[in-house]
C-alpha cells in the first residue's frame, strides 16, 4: 500500500542527494540480485537436468563405469571441492564490506583460491582424457560434459570477479555494492551445484 | 492521460520529453532501449517469420491436396514441415506474445517507465533476430532440418541425418533460446520490481499474472532444452555417445529432455493468448473478470503442473504402464486450472454487455477452439486411445486447435484491441469482422477434418499418400480450407497496414478500457506516463478518481520525476515506493554483443572452434564496453 509516507519518500527522491539516500534505506533487493538471482535458478536447472542424465544413463547401465575404465578418485575432487566451497567465506564478507579495501581483499583472496582450483581441476581433466574418453562410451561423455559444463561456470565466476575488482579502484558505492552482491549471489550458487557435481563425479565409488 | 495545464506542468513534460527523446532515423531503432520500439521491431520480425511459416504450412497443404502429387520432393517436405513448426513455435508465437505483446504492453499496464532491464532487453532482440536469420540461413542453402521440431534421435543423429541441417536446427535453438530466457528473467524482474507505486500484487492486472507464469516456465523450461541440444551436438560433431544404444546412451534420454521442456512449451505458447484474453474480455463486456483470483491462481498452476506431465507425450514408446498411469492422471489435473479460467471468460461475458467488435469476436472463437482442442487433449490421457492415435492427424488436428484456434487467435485479436494504442488509429470495424469471419470458418474446414483423417490411419509426416486409401476428399477439403484461412489472414494484415496510414484518428482511449495502457496518449510517449500513475485496484482505468489524481500530480509535480531518465522502483509484494532508479538510455552494446554471438555460433556450425573462441572474446569485450557507464549517484 503507498501511504502518506511512501509519497513523501518519493517526492524526495527527486533530488540526486535524496536519490541516494533513498538508495541506502532501500527496503526490496536490488533488481540486479533479482537478476542474478533469476539466472542461478535457470543455469541451476541445467546442474539438475545434467545430474539427472548421468543417473538416468547410470542405471540403464549393468557396469558403471564400464569396463576398463577405474572407478573415479574420492578424495583429491573432495578436498578440492572443500577449498572451493570455503571461498563462500571470504565472499560472503566481501558482499557485507563496507570499505573498499576489505570488498578488494576478500575479493581477491577468492580469487586466488578459485583461479588455484580451476588450475588443477583442468590439469586433473587432462589426465582423465588421456585415461578414457567421452567418445568411447556413454559414461565418458557425461563424465566430462558434466565437468566442463562445471568449470566453466566457475571461469565465468572468476571472470565477474575479475571485472569488480577492477572496478572497485575507482572505490566502492552504493551502485558497486549491487555489483558486489551480484557476484557473491552467483559464487553461492556455483559453489552449491560444485557439491552436487563433485557427489555425482564420485558416486560411483561411494 | 494527465495534461497539463498550468505552464509549470507543461515545462516538466517539456523535459521529460527532452530527456527521454532516442536519437531520429535508422540509429534510432539500432540502439533503442525503449520498450515500446523493442516491442514494434519484435512484432514486424515475428509477422515476416509468420509469412514464412504460413507460406511452408501452404506448401505443406498444396502437396496433400490430392494423392500422390509431388509439386514437393520427400526431402524437402521434411524441410518445409519441420521448418514450419520450429518457425511457428519458436519464431513465431513465442516472440510475438512475449516480445511484441508482452514487451509493448507490459510496462505499460503495471504503470512503468520501462521494463527493469532495457538494455538486456534490446540484446534480447537482437539475438531473437539473429536466430532466426540463422536458422532460414540454413533452410535458403538447402540444409534445413528435416527431423521434425521434436527432432527425435536416433533419426536426428549424424549416421541418419548426415546434413547440416540438424546443427542449424540445435545451435539456432540454442541461440534463440538466450533471448528467450533474458527476456522472461527481465520480465519477472519487471513485474516484481518496476510496478507504479501502489499497484500491489493483488491489483495488478491478469494479463501480468500470465506474463508472469510464461516467464518463470520459460526460465526452468528452455535450460532442459539447451542441455539436450548441447547433448545432441556433442554426440553429432564430436562422436559422444548420449543418445546412442549401441555405447550405452539411450534415445529415450533425448525424449524426455525434450518434453520436459516441450510441455511445459505448450503453456508458454497458449498463457500469453489468456493474457490477452482476459485483457479483451472485461473491456467488451463492460464488467470486471469473475472470479478474478481463481484466474490469477489458475494462469500459475497451469504453467506450474505443467512440469509434470512430459511423459504423455510418449505414451507410445512402451515405458512401464505405472509410469504412464501417473503421468495420465497428472495430465487430468491441468483441466482443472484450464476449466477455471474458461468458466471465468464464458460467465463473464454472459453476465456482461457485451458488444460484439472485431477483438472479442476473435476471443469467442478462441474458447470455441480451445474447448475443441482441449477435449481432444483430455482424450489423449486415456493411455489406449493415445497408443492409437499417437503419430497421426488426430494429434496434428489436436495441436493445431489448441495453438492456432487457441493460442493464435487471441494474438490476432490483441492485434486489433491495441491496434489504436500503437498507432494512434482506428483499424477498418468491418473488414476486421470479415477477417474474423474468413479465418474462423478456415480454420475450421482445414483442422477439423484431420480428427477424421486420423482415425482412419492417417500418419502424421508423410508427403504423399496412395490413391487407393480413400483419404482424397478430407484431404482436399483441408488444402481449401487452408487458402481461406490465409485470405483470412491477408485480410487483417490489409487492414491494420492500411488503417495505420488511414485509419480514423482516435485519443488515448477509444475502447473505455480498463487498464493503464489507455491512460496515456496513442501512441505513448517514450516515457509512457508523465506522472508515474495511482493505483488503486486491478481495472485502474475505471477508477476515475486515481486519473484525477494523476492530472493533479502532474500539476504539483509529484511523482514526476523529471530529473532524469527515471522511474520508480518499488517493493516486490507491496508495491511501496523503494527507490528511484536512473535507467539506461539508447546503445550499441546490445546489437554489437549479438553480432558477436551470431559470430560465435556461425562458427560453431561450421567447425572453426578457435575462431568462434576469438568472437567469444569478442562478446567479453563489447560486455566491458557495455558496462563502462554507471550511474554515479552515491
Amino acid at each position: 500500500m503507498s501511504g502518506p509516507s511512501d509519497a513523501a519518500r518519493g517526492a524526495q527522491a527527486t533530488a540526486r542527494s535524496a536519490v541516494a539516500r533513498t538508495a541506502q534505506r532501500r527496503i526490496a533487493l536490488p533488481n540486479g540480485i533479482w537478476g542474478v538471482a533469476l539466472f542461478a535458478a535457470g543455469e541451476a536447472t541445467v546442474f539438475g537436468a545434467l545430474t539427472a542424465s548421468y543417473f538416468y544413463l547410470r542405471f540403464r547401465a549393468t557396469v558403471w563405469p564400464p569396463p576398463g575404465i577405474t572407478a573415479p578418485d574420492v578424495l583429491l575432487p573432495l578436498a578440492l571441492t572443500g577449498a572451493l566451497v570455503a571461498t563462500t567465506v571470504p565472499i560472503f564478507r566481501a558482499a557485507r564490506a563496507q570499505r573498499t579495501r576489505m570488498a578488494w581483499g576478500m575479493i581477491a583472496l577468492a580469487v586466488l583460491v578459485q583461479g588455484g582450483y580451476l588450475a588443477v581441476q583442468v590439469i586433473l581433466f587432462k589426465r582423465d582424457l588421456a585415461d578414457f574418453s567421452p567418445k568411447d562410451t556413454s559414461y565418458g561423455s557425461i563424465y566430462f560434459t558434466l565437468l566442463a559444463i562445471h568449470h566453466a561456470h566457475v571461469l565465468l565466476g572468476i571472470l565477474l570477479e575479475v571485472s569488480v575488482l577492477g572496478r572497485l579502484l575507482g572505490g566502492l558505492t552504493t551502485y558497486r555494492v549491487v555489483a558486489v552482491r551480484v557476484v557473491a549471489l552467483y559464487w553461492y550458487f556455483v559453489n552449491a551445484a560444485a557439491i552436487v557435481v563433485v557427489l555425482t563425479q564420485v558416486s560411483p565409488s561411494l | 492521460m494527465a495534461t497539463a495545464t498550468t505552464p509549470a506542468a507543461q515545462a516538466r513534460v517539456a523535459r521529460l520529453e527532452r530527456i527521454w527523446k532516442e536519437p531520429p532515423g535508422l540509429v534510432g531503432w539500432l540502439t533503442t532501449t525503449d520498450h515500446k520500439r523493442i516491442g514494434i521491431l519484435y512484432l514486424f520480425a515475428s509477422l515476416a517469420l509468420f509469412g514464412a511459416g504460413g507460406v511452408e504450412a501452404l506448401l505443406v497443404r498444396t502437396q496433400l491436396a490430392a494423392p500422390d502429387q509431388h509439386v514437393l520432393g520427400p526431402e524437402a517436405y521434411n524441410q518445409v514441415f519441420t521448418m514450419h513448426g520450429v518457425t511457428m513455435i519458436f519464431l513465431f508465437v513465442i516472440p510475438i506474445s512475449t516480445g511484441a505483446f508482452g514487451n509493448y504492453l507490459l510496462p505499460l499496464m503495471i504503470g512503468a517507465r520501462d521494463m527493469a532491464f532495457p538494455r538486456m532487453n534490446a540484446l534480447s532482440f537482437w539475438i531473437f533476430a539473429s536466430s532466426g536469420v540463422f536458422m532460414y540461413a540454413g533452410l535458403a542453402l538447402g540444409h534445413g532440418p528435416d527431423a521434425g521440431w521434436f527432432d527425435y534421435v536416433p533419426l536426428a543423429s549424424k549416421q541418419y541425418s548426415p546434413d547440416s541441417g540438424i546443427d542449424f536446427y540445435a545451435l539456432g535453438l540454442i541461440f534463440n533460446g538466450i533471448a528467450t530466457t533474458a527476456t522472461a528473467i527481465n520480465f519477472i524482474v519487471t513485474i516484481f520490481k518496476m510496478r507504479a507505486p501502489g499497484m500491489s500484487l493483488n491489483r495488478m492486472p491478469l494479463f501480468c499474472y500470465a506474463f508472469l507464469a510464461v516467464s518463470f516456465a520459460l526460465v526452468f523450461a528452455l535450460p532442459v532444452l539447451t542441455l539436450a541440444l548441447v547433448f545432441l551436438e556433442l554426440d553429432r560433431r564430436l562422436g559422444f555417445h548420449f543418445y546412442d544404444a549401441a555405447q550405452g546412451g539411450d534415445p529415450l534420454l533425448w525424449q524426455h529432455l525434450f518434453w520436459i521442456f516441450g510441455h511445459p512449451e505448450v503453456y508458454i505458447i497458449i498463457l500469453p493468448a489468456f493474457g490477452i484474453a482476459t485483457s479483451i474480455i472485461p473491456t467488451f463486456v463492460r464488467r470486471r473478470m469473475v472470479a478474478f483470483p481463481l484466474v490469477a491462481l489458475a494462469e500459475i498452476l497451469v504453467a506450474f503442473i505443467g512440469f509434470g506431465v512430459w511423459v504423455h507425450h510418449m505414451f507410445a514408446v512402451g515405458l512401464p504402464t505405472v509410469t504412464t498411469i501417473y503421468f495420465a492422471a497428472a495430465s487430468l489435473i491441468i483441466v482443472i486450472p484450464s476449466a477455471i479460467q474458461l468458466f471465468a471468460w464464458i460467465t463473464t461475458i454472459i453476465t456482461g454487455q457485451p458488444s460484439f467488435q472485431t477483438p472479442l469476436l476473435w476471443i469467442i472463437g478462441f474458447i470455441i477452439y480451445f474447448i475443441i482442442g482441449g477435449l481432444t487433449g483430455i482424450m489423449f490421457a486415456a493411455i489406449p486411445f493415445d497408443q492409437q492415435v499417437t503419430d497421426t492427424y488426430f494429434v496434428v488436428a489436436h495441436f493445431h486447435f489448441v495453438i492456432f484456434g487457441a493460442a493464435v487467435f487471441p494474438i490476432l485479436g490483441g492485434l486489433y484491441y491495441w491496434f489504436p494504442k500503437v498507432t494512434g488509429r482506428m483499424y477498418h470495424e468491418r473488414w476486421g469482422k470479415a477477417s474474423f469471419w474468413i479465418t474462423f470458418v478456415g480454420t475450421f474446414v482445414t483442422f477439423f477434418p484431420m480428427h477424421i483423417l486420423g482415425l482412419l490411419g492417417m500418419p502424421r509426416r508423410i508427403y504423399t499418400y496412395h490413391r487407393g486409401l480413400g483419404w482424397g476428399t478430407l484431404n482436399l477439403m483441408e488444402t481449401i480450407g487452408s487458402y481461406f484461412l490465409a485470405l483470412g489472414l491477408l485480410i487483417v494484415a490489409v487492414n491494420l497496414g492500411v488503417s495505420a496510414f488511414r485509419g480514423r484518428r482516435v485519443g488515448g482511449d477509444p475502447w473505455g478500457g480498463d487498464t493503464l495502457e489507455w491512460a496515456t496518449t496513442s501512441p505513448p510517449p517514450a516515457y509512457n506516463y508523465a506522472v508515474i500513475p495511482t493505483v488503486s485496484s486491478a481495472y485502474a482505468m475505471w477508477d476515475t478518481d486515481d486519473r484525477a489524481t494523476d492530472a493533479a500530480n502532474l500539476d504539483r509535480g509529484e511523482r514526476v520525476l523529471e530529473q532524469g531518465h527515471r522511474t520508480p522502483a518499488s517493493t516486490a509484494l507491496d508495491a511501496d515506493w523503494d527507490e528511484v532508479l536512473d535507467m539506461p538510455s539508447g546503445s550499441w552494446a546490445p546489437l554489437l554483443l549479438a553480432l558477436a554471438l551470431a559470430g560465435v555460433f556461425v562458427m560453431l556450425l561450421l567447425g572453426h572452434w578457435v575462431i568462434a573462441c576469438g568472437f567469444g572474446a569478442l562478446v567479453g569485450l563489447v560486455l566491458l564496453a557495455w558496462h563502462s557507464a554507471e550511474p554515479q549517484a552515491g
